[in-house]
């Protein structure tokens, strides 16, 4: 440990402040409180803080972040935005510190988001040990009062000296460079140690269960009471997400400069608590009811994201408790009251196997595509076969999607429904337009270019199904995404077994795909049935009339032998996995493919998320048996 | 071809339209990707062929009525700007009282029979009268978002207001919340898109862009207990911009 009188390390942040090639970032009052701010003078800096409003990952992850520009003047034109000048954060206090190694954990897990990486990499984190407590702060209980690694330097603000721990060489480096320093005292090293140490039991607030028990604690108490009473007095005001170290939740969109040719892709940031973060083109919002957003995030912290990556996402700063208007957002107080009065009703809320993911490179930079081929196949649904301009495949299992931009306008999550072929290098799409991406593509023309990330997710798992009897249950539009895996089954028609597809339409206009249908008409290896919800006067049909669950008792197949694939949208399901339970389907023998809001494709921006599942990781194709019992899933 | 766009003013202190001026080296970006044909604050020339009508002020008479639903044939899009003619605004105060004991206080015994000018009904919102396409919120506008609606108009995207509250916005731009300073605020269920300005300068939100569809009213209440604020005041500063009352005739 090194120390340094108090004109020392004036001297030594003065330096820091000077030297023009970093910016330097420290705690500063703002009124009555305080807040990380650009260091103009080493004055402004204050170690006696007890909490900032914000944390400190507004630096890390910007309010606003361009991830980068474009040019719609130009045929396709991306440009990585310039990279921030390194930066030094002075004053971070343990808990925080934390915050960024959890925020480190998810933004650094694979698939990386590289641009978080290289404005982490841009950054040096000096620490400083708590003086003042805050008024709701329950760090101590949860042991983040104190930290051991995540700096690069750790201060102790002794008043009359500064006592430093060097926690990287990047931080020894500093110190040699800029600052005079002695190495420190054996009193003063056991004053830090007193001034630590007797940190616990200066905090007001206690936890009444230890955190390693919150996951079991939660898990227990999904139907308590708190969670409705509190939520009747939510505001759904995102505050409680908006303050907290360990929320990182974003949302993604395009902005055009006034000349209306260049423009940028921006991340801000956004919340689970707000009303629109689950919302989907078609007006579905997932979590609908306030006591749905406001129990997920309890959830996030204390079951989900210490499921997937070994913490409490938690680290007791108390800046939710203080901000929240209400008062509600407080989880020392949720944790407390449900340790006073568990339910006891347990639930499992399992995270289903995820893929390894194989995305390499920018994973927010589209690639160049163009449009080989454009067809309508409905008043509402278009057809596109793109080819990515580096002819490159795309190397995609039946059931991923892509991630297409028009840029100026936006990104839309899109599945794939051409079936991978070795050789070729362009894939289809079915685009039903419903808001602004969509209405855009379906204006685009053959030889235009969009972007294209991906591909992405777990599709359907075509080993599994193989030598197995398989039943295809699509809905509208879920033919697109059934279609990769109905072509693929087909050019390997020997290895599976007995073949149905049961296709249900709302009226026979909105009939997707008719060239192929009229292909597998052709087949005697493939039973086929449709449905319409109506006909039209006039209109010439040959199938059923009346919802899909129809069509099951239509088709003879054996429920033990059978692994049926369901895709359409989000009310059919419960009807049609419940007529085949009545079949004696088992759920093993189910699987089906999901939709959620998506942004950024991931596992990232939070938008997809169910009960901590990420549909745009683990799904969108999951086993039934494995998601049947979340509550957020159907 | 660039749209083409009138502005249109009924009952409304032009405030909005000022703010229009004030878009300075904005405005002339902004008449790069339209065309301004109808201004009455700005320009002499007027031209009844226009594809986005842009409409401020509350309608407060049948002749303006009339003249709205003129406006909403010729236009393909129209966009309401500012309190008054989004939500009504200041001047939906007046529908706390007859149309009778207004003119009384204001023009006292004069004879106003039959004079149209003065035949009002209760103040309404322009979507009371007319379909709206696209709002501007706000007393007064906001300069950016004004720009961000149009742009996006021209661009064929629709435009999306924030659909969630001020206190958003507030924390995005780390206000410490005036409730903390002995202040109260309707920001909790205000719709966002200030940039929670008046916070940011240390006063309540006044809830001028309107309060959102699933504002949280009864927690807002409860919190205006607990911090004592007298009920007068809060039931006032409802009322200013969100005046729910309404006396015909
Ligand atoms: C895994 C997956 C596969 C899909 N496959 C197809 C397909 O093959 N064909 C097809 O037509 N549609 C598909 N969708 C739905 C499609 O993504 C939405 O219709 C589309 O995002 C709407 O975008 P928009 O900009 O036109 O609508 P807007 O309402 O303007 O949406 C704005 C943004 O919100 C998000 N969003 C809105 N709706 C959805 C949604 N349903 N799902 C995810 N994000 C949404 C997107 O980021 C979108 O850009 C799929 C969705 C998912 C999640
Ligand atoms: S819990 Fe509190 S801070 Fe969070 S959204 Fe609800 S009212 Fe806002
Ligand atoms: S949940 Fe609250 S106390 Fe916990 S880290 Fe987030 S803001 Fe701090
Ligand atoms: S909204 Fe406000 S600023 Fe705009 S015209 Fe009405 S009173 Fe004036
Ligand atoms: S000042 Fe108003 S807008 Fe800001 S946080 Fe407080 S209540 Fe919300
Ligand atoms: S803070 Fe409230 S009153 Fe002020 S401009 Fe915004 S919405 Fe209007
Ligand atoms: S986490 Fe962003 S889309 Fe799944």
């Amino acid at each position: 440990m090194k120390s340094m009188t108090k004109d020392q390390w004036f001297t030594f942040v003065d330096g820091l402040i000077q030297d023009d090639t970093r910016d330097i970032i420290g705690v500063q009052s703002k009124g009555k409180r305080f807040h990380f701010g650009f260091l103009e003078s080493v004055q402004d800096l204050r170690l006696d803080h007890d909490v900032t409003l914000l944390p400190p990952k507004k630096f890390l992850l910007p309010t606003h972040e361009e991830l980068f520009r474009f040019d719609i003047s130009k045929l396709f034109e991306v440009s990585c935005s310039k990279p921030d000048r390194p930066q030094i954060l002075i004053g971070v206090h343990p808990y925080d510190v934390i915050a960024i190694q959890q925020m480190d954990a998810v933004y650094q897990n694979p698939p990386v988001d590289d641009i978080y990486e290289a404005r982490r990499k841009n950054t040096l984190i000096i620490a400083s040990d708590i003086l003042s407590i805050a008024d709701r702060s329950f760090a101590g209980s949860l042991g983040n009062h104190v930290v051991t690694s995540g700096y690069d330097l750790l201060v102790t603000d002794l008043g009359d000296t500064v006592v430093i721990d060097e926690g990287t060489t990047a931080g020894r480096d500093l110190l040699k460079d800029f600052g005079e320093f002695q190495e420190a005292l054996t009193p003063e090293i056991e004053r830090v140690k007193r001034l630590r140490a007797e940190l616990p039991a200066r905090y007001k607030h206690k936890l009444k269960i230890d955190k390693f028990r919150w996951t079991e604690l939660l898990l227990n108490n999904y139907t308590h009471p708190i969670w409705d009473e509190n939520a009747r007095k939510c505001f759904s005001c995102g505050t409680c997400t908006l303050v907290c170290p360990t929320c990182f939740c974003y949302d993604v969109d395009d902005v055009m400069d006034m000349n209306m040719k260049e423009g940028k892709r921006v991340r801000t940031w956004d919340g689970c608590l707000l009303r629109d973060f689950t919302l989907i083109g078609s007006g579905e919002i997932f979590r609908r009811a306030p006591v749905d957003r406001y129990r997920h995030r309890f959830y996030r912290k204390g079951v989900y994201l210490p499921r997937r990556f070994g913490f409490v996402a938690c680290v007791g700063c108390g800046r939710c408790a203080t901000q929240c208007l209400s008062d509600i957002a407080d989880p020392l107080n949720v944790m407390n009251t449900l340790a006073a009065s568990s339910v006891e009703a347990r639930m499992d809320l399992p995270i289903p196997h995820e893929e390894p993911h194989r995305q390499k490179g920018p994973v927010f930079m589209p690639k160049s595509a163009t449009i080989i081929r454009k067809e309508k196949m409905t008043k509402t649904d278009t057809f596109y076969e793109i080819e990515l301009d580096s002819k490159e495949p795309l190397g995609h299992q039946p059931g991923q999607f892509v991630e297409v931009s028009i840029f100026g306008i936006g990104e839309a999550p899109i599945s794939i429904a051409s079936a991978p072929e070795a050789g070729r290098s362009s894939f289809e799409l079915l685009v039903r337009r419903v808001g602004n991406v969509t209405t855009h593509l379906e204006a685009l023309n053959v030889g235009e270019k969009v972007g294209i990330r991906g591909p992405f997710g777990n599709g359907f798992d075509v080993e599994r199904l193989r030598k197995r009897d398989l039943m295809f249950i699509a809905g509208g539009c879920g033919m697109a995404p059934m279609r990769s895996l109905v072509n693929y089954v087909l050019a390997h028609r020997s290895e599976f077994g007995e073949v149905s597809l049961l296709y249900g339409c709302k009226d026979p206009d909105s009939i997707l795909f008719n060239a192929d249908l009229n292909v597998w008409k052709t087949r005697s290896d493939i039973v086929q049935k449709f449905t319409v919800d109506y006909c039209q006067d006039g209109v010439c049909w040959d199938g059923n009339i009346g919802v899909i669950t129809n069509l099951i008792p239509l088709v003879d197949f054996d429920p033990v032998k059978t692994a049926a694939i369901i895709v359409g949208p989000p009310v059919m399901y419960r009807f049609v996995i419940k007529e085949l339970k009545n079949r004696g389907m088992t759920d093993e023998n189910i699987i089906v493919s999901l939709e959620r809001r998506m942004k950024c494709g991931v596992g990232k921006c939070g938008h997809c998320q169910f009960n901590g599942v990420y549909v745009c990781l683990e799904g969108p194709v999951f086993n039934y048996g494995d998601i049947k019992d979340l509550p957020e899933a159907f | 071809m660039k749209p083409r766009v009138a502005v249109f003013d009924f009952s409304s202190c032009e405030g909005c339209e000022l703010q229009l001026f004030n878009l300075e080296e904005k405005f002339l970006d902004l008449i790069k990707i339209v065309d301004v044909v109808s201004f009455r604050e700005g320009m002499k020339e007027h031209s009844d062929l226009y594809d986005i009508a842009i409409i401020d002020g509350s309608i407060m008479r049948p002749m303006d009525a009339e003249r709205l639903k003129v406006i909403r044939k010729n236009a393909k899009t129209v966009v309401a700007i500012g309190a008054c003619a989004c939500i009504g605004g200041v001047n939906k105060l007046r529908n706390q009282w007859t149309s009778e004991n207004v003119k009384r206080e204001v023009y006292g015994d004069a004879d106003l029979e039959g004079n149209p000018l003065f035949d009002v009904f209760p103040a309404k919102a322009v979507d009371e009268v007319v379909k709206v396409d696209y709002y501007v919120p706000g007393c007064p506008i906001d300069r950016a978002e004004f720009t961000k609606v149009i742009t996006a108009i021209a661009m064929g995207r629709e435009p999306r207001l924030p659909n969630y509250p001020v206190c958003v916005e507030c924390k995005l731009r780390e206000n410490q919340c005036v409730f903390e300073l002995g202040m109260f605020c309707l920001g909790p269920i205000t719709r966002a898109g200030c940039n929670a300005i008046c916070p940011t300068h240390r006063d309540g939100c006044a809830g001028c862009r309107g309060f959102l569809e699933d504002a949280n009213m009864d927690a807002l209440k409860d919190v205006l207990r607990k911090y004592n604020v007298p009920m007068d005041k809060w039931l006032k500063r409802f009322d200013m911009f969100n005046c729910k009352i309404k006396r015909e005739k």
